[in-house]
């Protein structure tokens, strides 16, 4: 889906075709109806691939490490007093490997993109498994503000 | 009200004084239809199959939530939930949570949920933290200056605290994204980003009319946080973070 900057002062709308951003508005937030009856989802697994099981693993902080052992710090030692040649090497270095592993998990989500594409999905059972104990919504913290 | 045999799958709940507008096909290309009761209009589909697949119907679900919330105000369901007929609708649903579905309609009518997400720029935010770690700049030099089959477990420890440095980072970012929009909404959530990058998740709740004053504040925000967080807003959307108070979080409806 088309990203836009707010500056713009146009607000994105999550599309069907933008996959990912659907995905993260209605996949576990709702309201929760205590008896239904169970249907088999296919290739829900897939939709639920939490990021964040990336970002706790080795291969993360392997991926981190990389990273941070490539930057180019030889201004470093002086860093004081150079925001402006940290800001022209951060805009003007090309986009890192090192969002790899999160494109990865994107494709991944937004791999049956096309609405005949989605035949190549595992087959889960009704009660799928969540990919990881921790989901999105619990963790959220709340709070009303009186406007 | 019709007795209908099969499944029925549940997209939302609006007022039924609301007439809230409803495309021509739901999931798996059922027609979207009404189950009215007391006031309260449920969004269905007849199912006939007992299998979907997720990646269409997610979709699908998405066009049918989208078209009824254009106008109306519709009490989003949890994806793939599914009752038994018509009866179902009303006796698992739309009766024995009247007092708070009516509730939920009152206190949100005439109101939408406006997402303001950050993502950092990576290479930005590693290079912050190097400078301002002095642990991490530490054990960055001594991992460079070793064959890399040595300094495996230096490895997974820098990228460790690098983890960690980003988790600090996050929490202060998403307090001081959270704080600027003070005044400008009704109500807030901040989610957990889902992202390996992302910076905040947030979900406010702003009533429709003033849904263009606040892209004020998501400018004046975006301008404070320059090249260092990219912002993306998105909007309107149904208050899907705002309906599902009492109950815990994250259960998926299919589990």
């Amino acid at each position: 889906m088309a990203v836009s900057t707010p500056s713009s002062g146009y607000i994105d709308r999550p599309r069907p075709s933008g996959l990912a951003d659907v995905i993260e508005v209605i996949l576990d937030k709702g309201l929760v109806i205590d008896a239904y009856v169970r249907v088999s989802l296919i290739g829900i697994e897939i939709l639920t691939i939490d990021a964040r099981i990336v970002i706790a693993s080795v291969d993360t902080y392997l991926r981190f490490a990389e990273a941070v052992g490539r930057l180019n710090l030889a201004e470093a030692d002086d860093s004081q007093g150079l925001p402006e040649l940290m800001e022209s090497m951060t805009s003007g270095g090309a986009k890192s490997k090192t969002s790899g592993a999160l494109d990865a998990v994107k494709e991944k989500i937004t791999g049956g993109d096309d609405d005949d594409g989605d035949d190549d999905e595992k087959k889960t059972p009704s009660r799928s498994r969540r990919s990881s104990g921790s989901s999105s919504g619990s963790s959220s913290s709340r709070r009303r503000k009186s406007s | 009200m019709t007795d209908a045999e099969g499944n029925v799958y549940v997209y939302g709940v609006a007022s039924a004084a609301e007439r809230a507008s409803l495309p021509d096909a739901g999931v798996a290309g059922a027609g979207v239809r009404i189950v009215e009761h007391d006031g309260l209009a449920a969004i269905v589909s007849d199912l006939d199959s007992g299998t979907l697949v997720a990646a269409r119907e997610v979709r699908a679900h998405w066009r049918v939530i989208e078209a009824a919330a254009a106008d109306a105000t519709v009490l989003p369901v949890r994806f793939a939930t599914v009752l038994a007929g018509d009866r179902a609708v009303v006796e698992q649903l739309l009766e024995p949570q009247a007092d708070r579905l009516t509730e939920l309609l009152r206190s949100l009518a005439g109101r939408v949920q406006l997402a303001v997400k950050g993502e950092y720029d990576e290479e930005a935010l590693l290079r912050e933290i190097v400078r301002e770690a002095p642990a991490v700049k530490a054990l960055r030099e001594r991992v460079r200056t070793r064959p890399e089959a040595a300094a495996y477990y230096d490895r997974i420890r820098l990228g460790e605290l690098v983890s960690g440095e980003i988790g600090r980072r996050r929490a202060r970012d998403q307090q001081m994204a959270l704080a600027s929009f003070e005044g400008h909404a009704e109500a807030s959530v901040a989610n957990e980003p889902r992202s390996a990058n992302g910076a905040f998740d947030l979900a406010f709740l702003v009533s429709r009319d003033k849904v263009d004053a606040f892209g004020a504040p998501v400018r004046a925000l975006s301008e404070t946080l320059g090249d260092r967080i990219r912002l993306r807003y998105l909007g309107p959307l149904p208050p899907y973070s705002f309906v599902d108070e009492q109950r815990a979080q994250g259960a998926p409806a299919w589990a």
